[in-house]
């Protein structure tokens, strides 16, 4: 026998996470998309949305270190994760090295593609400090731009490579 | 070459670029306001319907739901529209496409207002619907408007064309198709309306002249233009795409009738089901040469899909037309052209306006007419080439050029044409189906919206309370680096510092009427602005400063924070000033320069581009691919050199799409596809192989316009360059885009001995 009316189960759990370093609690049902916590429940913009299919890498973010578009990750499925947003990648006082890059070589133009591609490739580097063009390719083929051609992000990868993770000009 | 290391200090951080890394800046679809209602629209399931009914009862019983709005809630006009208004906000009696509004509702939250929309009761009659240009010229068709089916129809001519044919050595007649290009701005349509405690309404949603909107809107509620204010930068990707109404008329409807602030976002489907499209043409044209290659007459007849409404469809009609004659001199000339309605959508403006299909067809032309005469492809467009001085090609006075020549020049000396000549075939042995070859095309583009459209400019400059020199124009920031270009040039060429300006944008309670940010003019805009603005703005610093400080007539100069004395002496700081008199401000407005005679089309200032390619194609596969392109771009003085090159390259990179892989295809009026996973752009795999732009910077002596608008020559010349260098590698002359594979696939010579044994 079904004890539960469809609104009770919906009405449904909480989420216990961490994002960007702080513990949070969200009122989710079994459909929540990550995608939606993060914009709608914690007011984290910096996260796009654009497809919601997994196409186009807007909604990028990185759970327990791994690149994942929250727009195709259940909420319920994060629990207990550590999640970073594009607001959680840069230290107290610099940017990210892979921010840094973008920032100096204009690897962005409207910028609505920018947090998910910097969340991708901040990960890619961070597995990978040297990637090759193949390999470039093969990570951030999930990441659409329709302003810029890919010529300033490559151009900010490449520096971001250069760079080796630090993000200090002067250093 | 133009690169970081090339352009030196001038390669610079943007203003807008740290919170763009950092996410941190805010677009106007990631607005919210307590309280915040959802926005949703209900588009008709039909390409063409006579309404017979609607019932909202069922859907405003939904709890929740706060309102259930159709056509009889508009207060003001119930129709928009940039140049003609005859789209319905709310459709009354007919639909004309799968994205007409017909209801819109406001709920609490997303599930309500999902159910309100399932529960409104629409009962339509089905028309036959028209989805083609062809079908809607029958003369027994059923007519979307009360004039036809007919927005625009344009026929100028030269001469005698046909007489000419009968003198021509060679003659090439062909015709061309183009597709139905989707912008994909990355940040789909939506925004924030928040009705004020002073019974305004503010309205936070990206377009690309916010100024108009607020026209419009003004009309559809029913309210003086003042009670309305336009927030519209920053925005994620527009293209053109954004430049007409989308989601405003109902987001400000439903906040004014909830009073409560109301947010929309499309989400990818209905911005592909509701948003318009570059508009599919089948372009015919005969042009013969004589035996030295000279044209001696061209016929060119352009059919474009306009869609459901207006919109820009006439002046993109307007613009092939001029585009489809590109930078080469004619004897005789004969073209004509219509932009006709079909329940296809909504076509209207997109990067290129009409560009990119008729340089296509033209640039096809030459480079047949070269292969029937033997002549070299490049030397047979540099025979015909205008000259600095030469009229328009409507025979309309220009502001004199020679950029056609100068980047005609540039691309001849390129490596990649270089490499051509020296008809270098990179063949690898063990894969004899992958076939490269070289391609090249030119195009000149006018600048400004030409003849028939208002085009005003204009800006303010001031100094603000707090001592910031502020700096307004009524442009928005859709990614171009509009903010970048202003800033760099208000450092470069008017001294003024960085540290004491405030850029003033995307705000019509805070910007003076500038025109549109389109048609690549913005830049020239501000230019001639500033050129009149700042000197006059200096002067009224001066004064105060020397009246301030009981200071002799004499030269001052503007220093960082404040005006000083020849010497370096400070004078008074910024803000002492702005705290001690009257308020200075200048303002200005002036139009986009126009030509003072011809027909039509009236473009003025131009610029020219010339691109060289080499492509690989794959005969197993039909796949084409990008190897190496070379770009040189006539534009003047380069404004901010980051911005040019990612203008040329992005600009390049929806070209290459419009090329190979994108065409919103429509069966009988509905789009075959809803998302990005059906509709290919683009991606960094496509893109990551070598790319080189030139700028062209020299311009006629004395020359008053400054750096001219490049942000859509970039993606005209693309196509035609990429359809040469796919017949210079297989043989096969490719007429209709994108270039469909089939095409290009060939049996392999093992595979076809195998089955037909000698
Ligand atoms: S929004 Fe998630 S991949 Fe596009
Ligand atoms: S910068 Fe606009 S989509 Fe990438």
């Amino acid at each position: 026998m079904i004890d539960q009316t469809w609104a009770e189960r919906a009405a449904g759990s909480k989420l216990e996470c961490e994002v960007n370093g702080k513990a949070v609690s969200a009122e989710i049902t079994p459909s929540t998309r990550l995608l939606s916590v993060i914009r709608e429940d914690l007011g984290l913009t910096g996260t796009k949305r654009s497809c919601e299919i997994g196409r186009c890498g807007a909604c990028m973010v990185l759970v327990d270190g791994k690149p994942v578009n929250s727009c195709l990750t259940m909420a319920y499925q994060c629990s207990g994760k550590k999640i970073t947003t594009i607001e959680g990648l840069a230290g107290e006082e610099m940017l990210h090295p892979v921010q840094q890059s973008f920032l100096e070589e204009g690897g962005y133009q409207c910028g609505y593609c920018t947090p998910g591609m910097i969340i991708s490739v901040a990960a890619m580097l961070a597995e990978n400090p040297k990637p090759s063009m193949e390999q470039i390719e093969e990570h951030m083929s999930g990441n659409l731009c329709r302003c810029t051609g890919y010529g300033g992000i490559l151009r900010s990868i490449e520096r971001a490579i250069e760079r080796g993770g630090q993000s200090d000009d002067r250093g | 070459m133009l690169n970081r290391a090339s352009s030196g200090s001038r390669w610079r951080e943007r203003p807008d670029g740290r919170g763009k890394v950092t996410g941190e800046l805010a677009y106007l679809t990631d607005r919210y306001a307590e309280g915040s209602l959802i926005g949703r629209i209900l588009r008709s399931p039909h390409p063409f319907a006579r309404i017979k009914s609607i019932d909202t009862e069922a859907a405003k019983a939904v709890p929740g739901v706060l309102a259930v709005l159709t056509h009889e809630d508009v207060p003001g006009v119930n129709r928009f529209g940039i140049v003609i208004q005859d789209q319905p906000v709310l459709c009354e009696d007919v639909v004309r496409y799968v994205g007409d509004a017909v209801a819109a509702v406001a709920a609490e939250t997303d599930e309500a207002a999902e159910r309100a929309l399932g529960l409104i009761r629409v009962e339509y009659e089905v028309y036959e619907t028209i989805s083609s240009p062809e079908e809607a010229l029958r003369p027994d068709g059923r007519k979307l408007h009360p004039d036809g089916n007919v927005l625009k129809h344009i026929q100028y001519s030269k001469g005698d064309v046909e007489e000419a044919f009968g003198r021509c050595a060679h003659i090439v007649e062909q015709t061309y198709k183009t597709p139905r290009q989707m912008h994909v701005y990355m940040e789909t349509e939506g925004g924030l309306f928040v009705p004020e405690p002073d019974g305004r309404l503010t309205v936070y949603s990206p377009t690309q002249h916010g100024l108009k909107d607020r026209v419009q809107i003004a009309n559809i509620l029913a309210v003086p233009e003042e009670n309305i204010r336009v927030l519209s930068s920053p925005i994620g990707g527009s293209f053109g795409g954004k430049d007409e109404l989308n989601v405003q008329p109902y987001g400000a409807l439903l906040a004014q009738r909830t009073g409560r602030p109301v947010r929309i976002h499309n989400s990818r489907a209905e911005s592909v089901r509701a948003g318009i499209k570059r508009h599919p043409m089948t372009i015919r044209m005969k042009t013969g040469i004589d035996s030295a290659g000279r044209i001696l007459a061209h016929k060119v007849s352009v059919l474009a899909d306009t869609g459901a409404y207006a919109t820009l469809g006439g002046e993109v009609l307007t613009n092939a037309l001029e585009n489809s004659l590109g930078c080469y001199v004619y004897e005789n000339l004969e073209i004509e052209g219509k932009s006709v309605f079909t329940n296809n959508g909504v076509s209207g403006e997109f990067r290129g306006f009409g560009a990119n299909q008729a340089i296509f067809a033209l640039e096809g032309q030459m480079d047949r007419l070269a292969e029937l005469s033997g002549i070299d492809p490049w030397k047979l467009r540099g025979i015909n080439l205008r000259k600095e001085n030469d009229p328009g090609a409507y025979g309309q006075e220009i502001y004199p050029t020679d950029g056609a020549r100068q980047v005609w020049r540039a691309v001849l000396a390129s490596s990649l044409k270089q490499e051509e000549s020296r008809n270098r075939q990179d063949v690898i042995p063990d894969k004899p189906w992958i076939k490269t070859g070289y391609g090249s095309a030119i195009a000149m583009m006018g600048t400004g919206l030409g003849k028939g459209i208002p085009d005003p400019g204009g800006g303010r400059i001031s100094l603000a309370p707090d001592g910031q020199i502020e700096v307004a124009f009524s442009y928005e920031e859709f990614g171009q680096g509009l903010l970048a270009a202003l800033e760099l040039m208000l450092i470069e060429h008017f001294g003024l510092f960085e540290e004491d300006l405030r850029l003033v944008i995307g705000d019509t309670d805070r910007v003076p009427e500038s025109g549109s940010s389109t048609a690549a003019r913005t830049t020239t805009m501000m230019w001639l602005a500033l050129g009149k603005l700042v000197p006059e703005f200096k002067g009224k610093l001066f004064d105060a400063a020397r009246e301030r400080a009981r200071l002799p007539s004499g030269q001052l100069t503007l220093g960082q924070g404040g005006i000083r004395l020849e010497d370096g002496t400070p004078v008074c700081t910024f803000a002492e000033l702005a705290a001690s008199g009257e308020p200075i401000v200048c303002e200005m407005s002036t139009a986009f320069p126009e030509s003072p005679n011809g027909d039509f089309a009236n473009r003025f200032l131009f610029v020219q581009a010339g691109t060289a390619v080499r492509v690989e194609v794959n005969e197993l596969t039909g796949r084409v691919r990008l190897l190496d392109q070379y770009h040189a771009v006539a534009g003047g003085p380069v404004a901010n050199p980051q911005g040019f090159l990612g203008q040329i390259e992005g600009a390049s990179g929806m070209a290459l799409g419009f090329t190979l892989t994108e065409n919103a295809v429509m069966k009988d009026g509905r789009y075959a596809f809803g998302n990005l996973d059906a509709y290919l752009i683009p991606t960094i795999v496509d893109q990551s192989k070598s790319m080189r732009v030139e700028a062209i910077e020299e311009v006629p002596e004395g020359d008053p316009y400054g750096p001219r608008g490049i942000g859509e020559i970039g993606s005209v010349t693309l196509a035609p360059a990429i359809a040469q260098a796919i017949w210079n590698a297989t043989g096969v002359r490719v007429s209709e885009l994108p270039v469909d594979p089939a095409l290009l696939q060939k049996s392999p010579q093992y595979l076809q001995e195998a089955v037909q044994p000698k």
